[in-house]
């Protein structure tokens, strides 16, 4: 199975449930489904900003997997950090985000 | 006697920040169009723009656009009804995508391209000016 994640809360959506579950897991190749792509809403963008620990172990992992990141471009435009992004990673809307997935469908989408 | 407060959250003055271009041109993206209105221009990628001009003898009164709902491209023609207004309309025409990129950092990369379509649309609408146009009431089409 083929997942997308959305990240829309921000409570411990990233420094927990992504820090420590499921991107440990992805690195470990135990996470048990392929996962698609993931996008950031609000808060959460910050951890695809250069420099984040969290986000630099993201994008290593996506690299190697062909794993989609994109931050949602009004959250970030509103948090002055659309050009501070890791390389390569982009932003959008969900045009954006639709038309990224398009090539490689997940087949559920879990929002966070 | 307090002094008041001058950071962004209290300051009178606008900022010219994409977030906050955005903003203002999520209004003016709702207005209506001005007298001289441009064809519509787009992008491969579906995005659109139409600007519309109001002259006050050779300059701009005033810039109005429709363009289509993705946010950098929103925030470019915002920074262009603002930037030109006052401009001598024929020197606006020399108005280029990297001017419009210069004076507006903080877009992410990808996304620059934006400052393309925006300015096509701006000359679109720029064509439209007929040699001696006179100056319009209010500006707006009747």
């Amino acid at each position: 199975m083929k997942v997308a994640y959305i990240f829309a809360t921000s409570r411990h959506t990233v420094s927990y449930v992504l820090g420590k579950m499921i991107l440990p897991q992805l690195e470990e190749n135990r996470h048990g489904v392929d996962v698609a792509g993931m996008f950031f809403f609000e808060d959460n963008n910050y951890v695809l900003v250069k420099g984040n620990p969290t986000g630099e172990r993201l994008v290593k992992v996506a690299k190697a997997r062909g794993m989609l990141l994109m931050g949602c471009d009004q959250c970030c435009y509103e948090r002055e950090i659309a050009d501070k992004l890791f390389d390569g990673v982009p932003i959008g809307c969900f045009p954006d985000l639709y038309k990224a997935l398009s090539g490689n469908m997940p087949d559920q989408v879990i929002t966070l | 006697m307090t002094a008041a407060c001058r950071e962004a959250c209290c300051s009178v003055a606008p900022r010219f920040t994409v977030a906050e271009l955005f903003e203002r041109g999520y209004r003016r993206n709702r207005a209506e169009p001005l007298a001289l209105e441009g064809e519509t221009v787009a992008d491969a990628e579906g995005n659109s723009a139409r600007f519309s001009v109001a002259l006050d003898g050779d300059r701009i009164a005033e810039l109005r656009f429709r363009a289509s709902s993705c946010t950098t491209l929103v925030a470019y023609s915002e920074a262009l009804a603002e930037l030109l207004a006052g401009f001598d309309a024929t020197m606006a025409t020399q108005y280029a995508p990297q001017d419009l990129i210069a004076a507006l950092p903080g877009v992410h990369p990808l996304k620059q391209s934006r400052a393309v379509l925006a300015v096509a649309a701006l000359r679109a609408a720029l064509l439209k000016i007929p040699s001696n146009e006179p100056i319009l009431e209010g500006g707006v089409a009747r």
